[in-house]
């Protein structure tokens, strides 16, 4: 079953859902109504006859002397039978007697409007001679519905003696026809009902699933490549409109990624292509001739030799970068802080260009870390604050604890960047305008890989930085 | 081949000191008078200083972009020819560069060959450079169209080899070559063999050119040959 559904879209089986339902309950509400008013119809009418024949029975018994048992033998005739059929026989009801034999004693038919009375039926003529009240059933003459009923007839109420039955009949022909009537009328309702409601419903719902058709037309659209598209939805605070607006927050967190992966392979290329341009230009300078000239030689050969450093600077970067995405890369090993932080001076002085290092000692403490990432962090801190500071200004670095982390500082006396840089300084391959900085142009890597390799060890890494006041990089790690 | 009227005056906007090293370098070999900007605003006021005849412009410029350069320049109504740099590829770029009033575009890493035949391209438009197919020296005419050789009307029978060494020296005439330049310049740069072939090259052109006292080709000792006309 649901095999077979599912061949169906959505919007189709809603819609048979919602036609099955309206279907089933209008008919059931019109079947019981209908069956309601047949009932009432037929209540009235044996009701109706029951109470007119009452008071006629009871007033024969007493003219024809019946009241007495022992006077039935006698006075029980046909004739008084006949006397009785008479009165109860109208224009709407026949009554014909009828003896303990089941022999038809009388009938009150005497004009011919009046309704010509069914053949009894034994099965409930026995019943009635057996006592019992209320019989009322189905009949039929000439094919047309009759409605009968017995009355068993009897010298006094709740005597056991009976002496014959009544059986009076009326037809049901204007019964049927107003309830024909009132039929045809309540299916054309129905069956009107029944096609609005089906076509509003199937509206409805492809109204509701227009926005999820929106949302797989937008789909394919941007599996197609266009992560500019985003699916629409007016104020919706259903379902529906609660997985549009997912569904947009991805595709921007998506494009996000994948813009910022395509800049950084751009950004790479560049990189890359940049330093080639010159090592090919310089070529093919020199062998066109400038080799003739050693001067020439000299300057071209010079310049080549630091786009080839340039290039593997940027390669090393960019493999660090990528190995830093695996943190089983990491190495992590307990590490006595105040002796890494000495022996990293002792390496530093040199990077230091006859800058002071100041160190800020802190507590004494262990941490795990990656020694070899520490002290490429350290390395990288402290050539930018080499490169961003004037000769003679000290280099600062301390640490303290907080918790259970360590923070570590480098701080300079340089000129510092604003708000703009700072918003972007761990960005890969971004670089601060008005760069006259001492040493070789970077690629824009160095802060992005310190970043990566502090993140790749559990910790944080931010920058405070006023201009002209100087910059100071803050990292933590865990102990 | 290419007689230019007067050297070409040609200004370098960009900032990598190795890409601009090696265009001065090449450019000025070439016979161009070279000026070197590392920024925009320089390269815009250097503009308005100076005459010049071709702009090399990169788009990654420290200050403003080179789109915006490339606007500025034509919004003051400059019709310089300005040949664009950049190490974008995208469709998009190119036509943005086209799109900002650059004549020609160029995507890093480029030929340097290629360079200059599009500064020659571009110079030829503005009628800086003239072309002229047929290089005369002294009773020597070579015509680089049909690649015929004639000296006093002979017609002298030379093979490919040959003529672009004969045409190399006649373009720059009393320039000393050395061995391993003409190699490069007539055999290409990815050509591995040994110099002494541009020795054979260089006597059979001699032969074949009648110079048997070495007056025209001559042997610069320790350093390569030279061309000069006949007085």
């Amino acid at each position: 079953m649901n095999k077979i559904l599912e061949k169906f879209s959505l919007r189709a089986r809603l819609g048979l859902l919602y036609a099955v339902l309206l279907i089933s309950s209008v008919v059931l509400v019109s079947y019981y109504s209908y069956w309601n008013i047949w009932q009432l119809f037929i209540n009235s009418k044996t009701s109706h006859l029951r109470a007119r024949a009452k008071p006629i029975i009871d007033h024969w018994l007493v003219d024809q002397g019946l009241t007495n048992p022992d006077s039935v033998q006698m006075n029980f005739t046909h004739q008084s039978a006949l006397v009785l059929s008479r009165d109860l026989t109208s224009r709407d009801a026949v009554a014909i007697v009828l003896n303990r034999q089941g022999e038809v004693i009388a009938n009150g038919r005497r004009l011919p409007e009046e309704p010509v009375a069914p053949a009894p039926d034994t099965r409930y003529f026995r019943k009635a001679l057996s006592g019992m009240n209320e019989i009322t059933y189905w009949s039929e003459v000439n094919g047309k519905p009759v409605l009968v009923f017995l009355i068993p007839l009897r010298p006094q109420p709740g005597s056991r003696h009976i002496f014959g039955v009544i059986q009076v009949s009326t037809s049901l022909a204007d019964i049927n026809e107003i309830l024909f009537r009132h039929g045809s009328m309540q299916i054309t309702a129905v069956a009107i009902i029944l096609m609005l409601g089906i076509a509003f419903g199937y509206w409805l719902i492809g109204l509701s699933l227009k926005d999820l058709q929106n949302l797989s037309a937008t789909c394919r659209e941007i599996a197609k490549g266009d992560f500019a598209k985003r699916t629409k939805v007016k104020n919706r605070k259903d379902e529906i409109g609660k997985l549009a607006e997912s569904f947009n927050l991805m595709i921007d967190k998506l494009e996000n990624m994948f813009n910022s992966q395509k800049r950084f392979v751009a950004n790479a290329a560049h990189e890359l292509l940049t330093p080639l341009t010159g090592l090919r230009g310089s070529l093919e300078v020199l062998l066109r001739g400038a080799q003739d000239d050693p001067e020439a030689t000299n300057r071209l050969s010079k310049g080549m030799y630091k786009e080839v450093k340039r290039l593997i600077r940027v390669c090393d970067q960019l493999l660090g970068l990528s190995r830093l995405e695996n943190s089983s890369n990491v190495g992590k090993r307990r590490i006595v802080l105040n002796e890494f932080i000495k022996d990293f001076e002792q390496r530093g002085k040199l990077l230091a260009q006859g800058r002071q290092i100041v160190i800020q000692e802190g507590p004494l403490l262990t941490l795990m870390a990656d020694p070899d990432l520490l002290e490429q962090i350290l390395f990288n801190l402290l050539s930018n604050a080499v490169r961003y500071s004037p000769a003679g200004t000290p280099v600062i670095l301390g640490w303290k604890l907080i918790a259970d982390y360590v923070e570590i500082w480098i701080s300079d006396r340089g000129k510092g960047m604003d708000n703009k840089t700072l918003a972007h300084v761990f960005e890969p391959f971004y670089r601060g305008k008005n760069e006259n900085v001492t040493g070789e142009k970077g690629a824009g890597l160095g802060l992005a890989l310190t970043k990566s390799m502090v993140e790749a060890q559990g910790g944080t890494i931010r920058i405070e930085s006023t201009p002209g006041n100087g910059t100071t990089v803050f990292f933590t790690l865990p102990l | 081949m290419l007689v230019m009227n007067n050297k070409a005056n040609i200004l370098i906007i960009e900032d990598d000191p190795v890409i601009t090293e090696f265009l001065q370098t090449g450019l000025k070999y070439e016979g161009y008078k070279v000026s070197v900007s590392n920024s925009g605003k320089d390269g815009l006021d250097m503009l308005r200083q100076d005459t010049f005849n071709l702009v090399i412009l990169d788009i990654m410029l420290p200050d403003i972009d080179g789109f915006d350069v490339c606007r500025r320049i034509r919004n003051r109504g400059l019709n310089i020819p300005i040949l664009m740099l950049t190490v974008k590829k995208e469709v998009s770029d190119r036509v943005k560069g086209l799109d900002s009033g650059a004549d020609d575009y160029l995507t890093k890493p480029f030929s340097f060959d290629e360079l200059l035949a599009r500064i020659r391209a571009l110079l030829r438009r503005i009628g800086k450079i003239r072309e002229n197919k047929k290089i005369q020296a002294g009773s020597i005419l070579l015509n680089t169209e049909t690649r015929e050789v004639r000296r006093e009307g002979q017609l002298i029978d030379l093979t490919p080899t040959e003529f672009s060494l004969l045409e190399l020296f006649m373009r720059y005439p009393r320039r000393v070559f050395t061995r391993e330049t003409l190699l490069n310049r007539v055999l290409g740069y990815e050509y591995d063999g040994g110099t002494n072939i541009i020795d054979v090259h260089v006597n059979h052109l001699r032969n074949k050119l009648d110079d048997t006292s070495h007056r025209l080709i001559r042997t610069i000792y320790g350093v390569g040959y030279a061309f000069y006309t006949e007085e």
